[in-house]
């Protein structure tokens, strides 16, 4: 995949591409409006993560040009600021997802993700990883061609899973994902293990053997 | 004081003055009337007696005339009363009269009455002329200052009207006045900036914590660091999530502030509570019982209406005992959240304010219940805290006026 990532804090920007190019995307960077706007006009990608408060000017103007173009890229928007309207806006002006900061690396990754996977990129709504696969579009999964009937949480946990495979991700990671701003009620993490024991039994041998622990208290989705 | 002595020197000058002038004529009529009896008998009229005004007798021999205080019975009153007396001797036809003439003395007790009397009537009646006179100058004065007070007590940082205070054509009210206007609109641009302040901070804070959080992520994904490493790394990422929470209170309490949110809709209570309970009911281990014997719309923003809620319960999920049961009801224009505790809180007056921790141990941002009281201040609604001693219950309820 081919990424752009609109963004001046030039210490984001390269932990964004850091953590993207691991899965073997191309990333390239634009650090200011014009260079973003440049860019977009130049050339093709993928996605394009953009940060609304670039510092020569907007990035909901860079929305404007792509729109005009008719270039079909998917666009993520990041930004400083959680106001409904700029959130509105971006959407109406053709972004396919918001995420306010501060967010985790692997939550950005699987909205990327399932940017891609929405049809209209011509992104398949399959998944397959090994004998597991996927179908976003009814969010059931099939072990082996089998179905197995999972919880809402355990889909999501085993999209999330899949979408960041080989990664680390620690529980608060994984609560932010799955419950967004009242995963801070949480007193402990034992409802994530819950989800993640039952996921794991409801695949049989099939789980257990990819869902794997890190560091004694972290998750690591992954391939023998 | 002065007035007072000086009233009372008056008095007695009153008194000797009136006391002086009544002897006066008093001896004048007398030595008139002996006059007049003197003809009567030279004349040859035989004298007349009226005891005790005029006393006539045929005396021996000749008396100097004589004028003196005496004491006599009054039949008709009966009672001693002090007379003025005259007497003179006279001689007619060989013979000598003595005449007394006798008058009653207006006594000195009489007169003072008189003088007290009359001094407090006047005193009374300038009293009560003077009150009223002043009153309504008085009123007239300080009206520009009651008007600049009655505006200072209506003053409120929250509202968005200014207040102006007018000038008065009286200097020092003036000054009074053009002091105020300046120390408000000292304090309104102060208190601006400062919400301006925390908006800009808060939202300042994001990037860095997005940086640091993106940098955390980066660093377990690198195989060498050891398990320990790794505790210390997410332990870090809690608190950035705490930093991060506080922010997003901080900003919507700005918000608020500012007056952002103005776009109310009309939104089904029940409704929205039923899907923030189905959210809490999957990471809580509290059951929740929703009562709600009414459908309640409120008209507010949308956003806010899921922050007031979500507020309440959370609340009632972070301080009720685990496995306990949350009551929610919703009534008429009213809605209630309770959770279990075994006594009321300690300080309930305090419970709404800014970084207010009942309990220090609680992971809080101590802002939950204040951006409550904030949206129901914003909209006018009425929230309040009571402890339920039968039920062992803290109830939070809005009333949605």
């Amino acid at each position: 995949m081919k990424i752009l990532i609109a963004e001046d804090e030039l210490a984001l920007q390269q932990s964004i591409k850091v953590y993207l190019e691991h899965d073997g995307n191309v990333c390239e960077i634009a650090s200011d409006f014009h260079e973003a706007q440049e860019k977009v006009d130049l050339y093709d990608y993928d996605v394009l993560i953009l940060d609304i408060n670039l510092e020569t000017g907007s990035g909901l103007e860079v929305l404007r040009t792509l729109k005009k173009n008719n270039k079909k890229v998917g666009v993520v928007i990041i930004s400083a600021n959680s106001s409904l309207e700029d959130k509105l806006e971006g959407l109406d002006l053709g972004a396919d997802d918001y995420i306010t900061k501060p967010f985790h690396l692997a939550e950005l990754n699987s909205r990327i993700k399932a940017v891609l996977r929405r049809g209209k990129f011509g992104g398949n709504d399959t998944i397959i990883f090994n004998e597991i696969r996927i179908d976003t579009r009814s969010r059931t999964a099939y072990v082996n061609d089998k179905p197995i009937t999972l919880t809402r949480k355990e889909y999501d946990l085993l999209l999330f899973f899949i979408s960041n495979q080989g990664r680390v991700l620690s529980k608060e990671i994984i609560a932010e994902h799955l419950w967004g701003d009242n995963s801070d009620l949480l007193d402990n993490f034992d409802f994530i293990y819950v989800h993640i024991n039952n996921l794991r039994k409801k695949m049989k041998d099939t789980g257990t053997r990819y869902i794997k622990t890190a560091y004694g208290s972290g998750y690591k989705f992954m391939a023998e | 004081m002065m007035n007072i002595i000086l009233l009372v020197l008056t008095a007695i000058a009153l008194f000797i003055y009136t006391r002086v002038l009544l002897d006066d004529e008093t001896e004048e009529e007398l030595y008139s009337q002996v006059a007049f009896y003197e003809q009567h008998i030279q004349k040859g009229n035989s004298p007349i007696s009226i005891s005790p005004i005029i006393d006539i007798k045929i005396v021996a021999t000749k008396t100097p005339t004589v004028l003196k205080d005496t004491m006599m019975y009054d039949a008709r009153q009966k009672e001693i009363e002090l007379y003025r007396e005259i007497s003179r001797t006279i001689k007619s036809s060989d013979r000598y009269y003595q005449i007394k003439i006798r008058t009653l003395i207006i006594e000195s007790e009489d007169i003072f009455i008189g003088i007290i009397i009359s001094f407090i009537s006047v005193l009374l009646i300038a009293f009560v002329i003077l009150f009223f006179i002043n009153k309504s100058r008085n009123e007239k004065l300080w009206a520009p200052f009651f008007t600049s007070l009655n505006k200072l007590k209506s003053f409120s940082l929250e509202s968005r009207e200014p207040i102006i205070f007018e000038s008065s054509n009286i200097e020092e009210f003036n000054d009074l006045n053009n002091r105020l206007n300046a120390l408000i609109s000292k304090i309104n641009t102060d208190y601006s900036n400062l919400k301006q302040f925390t908006e800009d901070v808060s939202h300042e804070a994001q990037t860095p914590l997005a940086i640091m959080q993106a940098k955390i992520e980066n660093i377990i994904n690198k195989s060498d660091i050891s398990d320990i490493q790794y505790e210390e790394f997410t332990s870090i990422q809690k608190d950035v999530k705490r930093l991060t929470q506080l922010n997003k209170r901080l900003i919507i309490l700005a918000k608020i502030d500012n007056d952002q949110f103005s776009k109310p809709k009309t939104i089904d209570l029940k409704q929205l509570i039923t899907e923030r309970v189905e959210d809490f009911e999957d990471i809580s281990e509290n059951s929740f019982q929703i009562d709600h014997n009414s459908k309640t719309t409120i008209k507010m923003d949308p956003y806010l209406a899921e922050v007031l809620i979500n507020n309440l319960l959370t609340n009632a999920i972070k301080y009720s005992p685990s496995k306990s049961t949350i009551h929610i009801k919703v009534d008429g224009a009213m809605v209630q959240v309770a959770n279990s505790g075994a006594k009321m809180i300690s300080n309930p007056d305090r419970l709404f304010e800014r970084f207010y921790k009942e309990n220090s141990n609680k992971k809080a941002t101590g802002l939950g219940l204040s951006i409550v009281s904030k949206i129901c201040s914003y909209y006018g609604f009425t929230c309040s805290y009571r402890f339920n001693e039968i039920g062992k219950q803290h109830v939070f309820q809005i009333d949605f006026i």
